[in-house]
Order: structure tokens, then sequence, then C-alpha cells
């Protein structure tokens, strides 16, 4: 691997920018998601800056089971964030639909079938404990040696 | 009468204010906005489809997951609605410890929402404190009933575990604590210049418009309306209840109305920890037959369940009216129209609380 | 002007401030033992009681697997919303999920698990699928008839005249097999749930 490689590695690593996707959770995975900007779990010390612009973004987390109304929004979405990126799916409903998918409902889950996801924690909701730690543990990896396994 | 119309600003559904799906499609003229338009769907999940046919501890978590943020007051409002229709008496010392509960909940609640507002008008500085503050009240909240979020507190004929008496000790201190930070961000948000220039007369909601929208929760407070679910239930009764009002109908009102009920909230959460009855926390009892329309006070206004049951206690017809869907509609009918800016709308929208996942389900 | 800027020198430029701003940690990532998770094996033998399964509010989120030479709760992630409501109805207490299970057992509380066995008699068409089906019918009557037809009064219910008879609906265990083996739905299992609590001597507030 070159230096020029390894640098990249660890900046990509240690600055990460991300941007979240609501596609119909009950909201408690999402207020999870914005604990993790408290002083207490403070994201933003790890070089991790959420903000919402998927153009800027790195990683997408995806909290949600997959409603209707994502149909034609999430995919276009996933395409316009940048290379190298990945998706998060925080939560039991990008998983699996938690309680909301039985017979009759509108959900769609898992996200999976329609961005690729690279990680998933699990929960109902997920601590932002767990989330912090799902996102320090992937973010070493996700980006790691880009260009060469494009190639 | 031909209205001129510069641009047409779509907000959403993916916008770093909003921390839900909603669109907010804006006509303007130069900055000043002339009309708004809601546009919701993005979170229908169909929740009430999937409720019947079903019994309550299934419901009940259903019920918590229609909104996660105020999760525990859902919970509420299902079990007391499941209570009155199979006459099930809840133990003196449940009922208080609910109490405690759903205020922490709605501390929490009101936390995020006036952070958010923050947020939006980038006082960041402010936000962050009081997120922080959320989290003491989180950690409160998790003491007591084991989760952050959902809570699953509340069972027919009681709750699921009774507060330790170490964590009466660490809840009193936390609170104290609690109060002191929260005295200070109040000011700060009151006496705050920069804030009042974002905050002051901006987003006007006249009582006559609330009372045409009907308005419910901190939205209908802030514009001089006194309403609330509380008064009309028992153990609020029993502790003195009464609502907060104010009646500068603005955005500095609606958040002030929120800080303002925090401190109410601590006041209610030490009545009940002083008046704790002692006794048993579950009374038992099956579910059975009935039909009933019940509300309780959300955090973010009044919450009604329609219920039918069978025989079994198996949820046949259920209908849920959320708060946020009148305030929405009354922010982009009068809140939103006449801001002076863009900046405006966000700042507006987001004072209203407006709860997607509850108004979509 | 003025005034705005005395008051944010004042807000901000405190020494307590300043200090918080260089030397602050943050708390270690790390979770409470109040704090309710994933449901976890207690290390007593599970007596294959179901009635985790029963409770449970998720799709899928528990079952109860053959390991080894004894039965074994298997939680799925992903699916468990981490309720609890597992640890609550079990009566051999096999699970533990934060403080959930030294609670209830310092307050005496419990989750009593009983069914209903309700029969649509518009939709029931007598042809005893379900008295066939039913593992504990079977158990009891070995000679259980194909049509459901039994001579046995200590089945949980049999055809008599054409029609479903529901005889002890307090046998029944709540598998539901019977729900899923009839043509019609005209079956169906009540699971009623009923919390209830005796205090414990000298225990509790």
């Amino acid at each position: 691997m070159s230096i020029l490689q390894a640098i990249k590695n660890k900046v990509r690593s240690r600055s990460i920018h991300v941007s979240y996707v609501d596609v119909g959770s009950c909201n408690g995975c999402d207020i999870e998601v914005l604990a993790c900007l408290a002083p207490r779990y403070d994201i933003e010390q790890y070089g991790i800056f959420v903000h919402n612009n998927p153009r800027e973004a790195d990683v997408l987390i995806v909290i949600g089971a997959y409603t209707h109304g994502w149909e034609e929004k999430l995919a276009p979405l996933w395409e316009k964030i940048p290379d190298p990126k990945a998706a998060i799916a925080i939560g039991n409903c990008p998983i699996s639909g938690c309680c909301f998918d039985r017979r009759g409902s509108y959900v769609d889950p898992p996200v999976s079938k329609h961005i690729p996801i690279a990680a998933e924690v699990p929960g109902c909701p997920p601590r932002p404990t767990e989330i912090l730690n799902a996102i320090l543990s992937v973010r070493d990896l996700v980006f790691a040696d880009w260009e060469v396994k494009r190639r | 009468m031909k209205r001129t119309v510069d641009v047409n600003i779509p907000l959403g559904p993916v916008h770093p204010c909003f921390k839900e799906p909603a669109r907010v499609k804006c006509e303007t003229k130069g900055e000043r906005v002339i009309a708004a338009e809601v546009e919701l769907g993005y979170m229908k999940k169909g929740i009430e489809r999937i409720m019947k046919g079903r019994p309550w501890q299934e419901v009940m978590f259903l019920a918590e997951r229609v909104c996660g943020i105020c999760s525990v007051i859902h919970n509420m409002v299902f079990i007391e609605a499941m209570e009155q229709i199979s006459g099930i008496a809840v133990p003196p010392r449940a009922a208080y410890l609910r109490v405690i509960v759903n205020e922490l909940d709605r501390m929490q609640s009101h936390l995020l929402a006036n952070f958010s507002y923050c947020y939006t008008i980038e006082h960041e500085t402010l936000a962050m404190y009081l997120l922080d503050c959320r989290e003491q009240v989180m950690d409160a909240l998790e003491r007591l009933t084991g989760a952050r979020v959902t809570c699953a507190y509340m069972i027919p004929g009681g709750v699921r575990c009774d507060i330790h008496a170490e964590d009466q000790v660490v809840l009193r201190e936390s609170l104290d604590r609690i109060e002191k930070e929260l005295h200070r961000y109040a000011s700060m948000f009151g006496n705050g210049p920069m804030i009042a220039l974002r905050s002051r007369g901006v987003g006007i909601l006249t009582p006559v418009a609330a009372r045409e929208a009907h308005v419910v929760g901190p939205t209908a407070r802030a514009s001089g309306i006194a309403e609330d679910r509380r008064i009309q239930h028992p153990t609020y009764k029993q502790l003195g209840f009464t609502p907060v009002v104010r009646y500068d109908c603005d955005n500095y009102a609606r958040i002030m109305v929120r800080f303002d009920e925090l401190f109410q909230s601590i006041r209610l959460i030490r009545a009940c920890l002083d008046g704790l009855p002692k006794g048993i926390i579950r009374g038992g009892g099956i579910c059975k037959a009935g039909e009933i329309r019940y509300s309780g006070e959300a955090p973010r206004g009044e919450l009604t369940y329609s219920i039918k049951t069978d025989e079994v206690g198996r949820v046949v017809e259920i209908q849920i009216q959320t708060p946020s869907i009148m305030n929405i509609e009354a922010c982009c009918h009068s809140m939103i129209i006449g801001a002076d800016s863009i900046a405006d709308v966000t700042a507006t929208f987001v004072s209203a609380d407006p709860c997607i996942a509850c108004t979509e389900r | 002007m003025t005034a705005s800027l005395y008051w944010y020198l004042r807000e901000f430029a405190r020494i307590e401030w300043v200090r918080k701003f260089f030397f602050a940690r943050t708390a270690p990532l790390v979770t409470p033992a109040h704090f309710r998770g994933f449901p976890e094996p207690t290390g007593k033998a599970c007596q294959h009681a179901l009635f985790c399964m029963m409770v449970c509010p998720a799709v899928g989120a528990i079952d109860v697997v053959h390991e080894g030479d004894g039965w074994k709760p298997r939680i799925h992630k992903g699916h468990c919303i981490r309720c609890g409501l597992c640890v609550e109805a079990c009566p051999n207490g096999v699970l533990m999920s934060g403080r959930v299970l030294e609670t209830m057992q310092a307050q005496g509380t419990a989750l009593l698990v009983s069914f209903r066995i309700s029969i649509d008699r518009d939709l029931c068409t007598g042809c005893g699928n379900c008295v066939t089906a039913c593992p504990v019918n079977k158990q009891i009557d070995a000679q259980l008839g194909a049509g459901g037809h039994s001579s046995n009064d200590e089945v949980i219910m049999r055809v008599d005249d054409g029609d479903v008879q529901v005889l002890h609906e307090e046998k029944c265990t709540g598998c539901k097999i019977c729900e899923t083996s009839c043509p019609t739905q005209a079956i169906q299992i009540a699971r009623i749930l009923e919390g209830i609590q005796q205090p414990v001597e000298g225990g509790g507030p």
C-alpha cells in the first residue's frame, strides 16, 4: 500500500460527514442520533460532523422501516452522495421492520433491499453509546483502501 | 386576485433543520412568504391498521411507537383508556408513579423542542446546554423505567416496576440540579437580545386564528388559550394543577411556555415524590369489552384514543388523534404567512414542535 | 449593542466555562447496569413453558430451540425491542435483562398468562382439524378420531353434533396450532395477560 493511500485512510477515518434520513420510523432512533450531538456523547470530538446534506456526506444514517413515500426518493438520495460512501442502518426498523412489519402495514423492510447497508445497529432504539460505538468501529473499515478496492 | 410569485421554494423532505421528513412549499415574493403548504406522507406506516385484532400487550408497544419522542403519554392514554373500558382501578402509588414518569417524559420532549428551536435560529451554545440538560432527564427516566425512549412503563392495573428508595434520592438531586440549570437557560433565552430579534413578533398566531385552527398544547397556550387535558385527570387534580398561559402569540412565547412548563413539571414531580402513597403498584385486572374515547395531554397537545374492544380484550377498532396535525395546519395557514424571510419559516415551523411521526403514524 | 456584548461576555467568559472548554472530558461510553438490555440467560434450566414467545410484542424476536439436552431461549437481535416482557412472563426466571428480574423478585410482581378460545359459529364447519391438530388433545386422548370425535371428557375441545365444543379452556397452552390449521379462521386463541403483585414479606418500600 502506498503512503498516499495510508494517509487517505487515516484522514478519511478521522473526518466523517454524516447525513441522516428518516424513512418512516417512530422518531425514537431519530432523537437518539440527535442525542449523540449532546455534550455528554459529543460526536464531533471524533471528527464526525452531522448535517443533513447528502451531497457533502460520507456516511448515510438510515432510520426507519422504508415506507412507500420513499420509493422514488431513497435511491436517488443514495446516488447523490459522492464516493466513497457507506450507509448505516440504525435501529430495528431498517433491519427487520420492528413491530411494524405485519400484515396490513405500509412498510417494506429491510432497507438493504433498496440500498446497500454497510453496518447495522440493533435495538429499539439503540442507546447513543451503541450508535457511537458502531460508527467508531466501522469508520476505520468502510473507507479503508477504497481506491485499491475499486480497481 | 392575481398574485405575483417570484420563487416557489420547497424545504425538505431531507433538510438540515427538519429532523423528520416533511416538505414545506413556500411561495415567496422577494424574501417575503405569501403562502405556504405542508406536504406530508413520507412516514405513513399504517399503525392503526396493524393494531386491530391484537391484545393490549402488543398494541401497547405499537402505541408507544406512534411517536418516539412522547412515547410515555401514548402508553398512558392507551392503558388508561383500556382501564376505563374494563373498570380496572389503579393503586394510588401506581397513579403517582405514572405522573412522575409522564412529567419526566414531558420535560425531555420540551427540552428537545427548545433545543431544536435554538439550533434552528443558530444559537448553538444554548441548544447544546439544553441538550445536555435533556441527558440528565433521560438518565432519571432510565433509572426509573429501565429504558431511555420506549419505556413501556404502564400496564393495565398499575406500572411495571416500583421506584427504588435510592433512586428517589438520586431523582431529587438531579431535579435540583436541572432546575438550577434551567433557570439560567430560561433567563438566557428570555433576556438574550439576539434571540429576541429572531423570536419576538415572528410567527404570530392570534387567539382567533388559533381557535379557528383548533390549535392544541403549548402552541395554543402561547396564544392565550388556557386548555390542558391534565386539568381533568384525577391524579393531577389531587396535585393541584393550573395550566401555563402566555399572551404574546409569537415564537418567543411558545418557547417560554415550554420553559415554564418544565418548571411546572419539576414542581409536579416533587409533589408526587413528597406525597407518594405506600402500597402495591399492580392491582391486576383483565381487559373486557367496551368502547371509549379518552384524551390526555401529550407534550404537544391533546391526544385522543377512540378504542373498541371485544370480550377478550382485543382491540377491534382504534382511532388515534394526535396533536401535531392541527399545529402544522395552523403553522402553514397563519404563522408562516407574512414571514419576513425564509429563515423565519424554518424557525416558526420548528417552534410549533411538529412531530411528523405522530401525525402520519 | 454594548448591552448585548456585555451580556454575552458575562455569560461565556466566565472562568468556569473557560475551564470546561479546555479540560472537559467525555463520559466513557458505558451502559449503566439498570438499562434494560437484550435478555440474557441466567443459567436456570428452561422448562419449555414458551410464555416468552407468547407475550413477545415484536415479530420473530424470540424462539425456544432444542440445544444439547435441554431447551434454550434464543433472542434475535434486530427484532428484539428490549421491552423485558419475556423476563417478566417467564415462570422459571430463565432470562434476565437489566434490573427487571431482581426488581420483580423483590417487589413480588408477575405477569399471569391465560388463554381463551373463541369460535365463530358462523364460520366453523365442524371439520375437526383444530381438535386433531391440538398437541394437548393428542396427549390426553390418543384415540382421537380424524373427524375430531372423542369419547374422552378431558380433552380441550371436540366435535359434537357437527360443531366444535370447548370443554376445558384452562388446559390450553396457547400454541395457536389450531388457528393455523383452521381452513376458515373460525377459531381464535386470545392470550390474556394480567399484571399482578403479591407483596413480599418485609420487602419493598
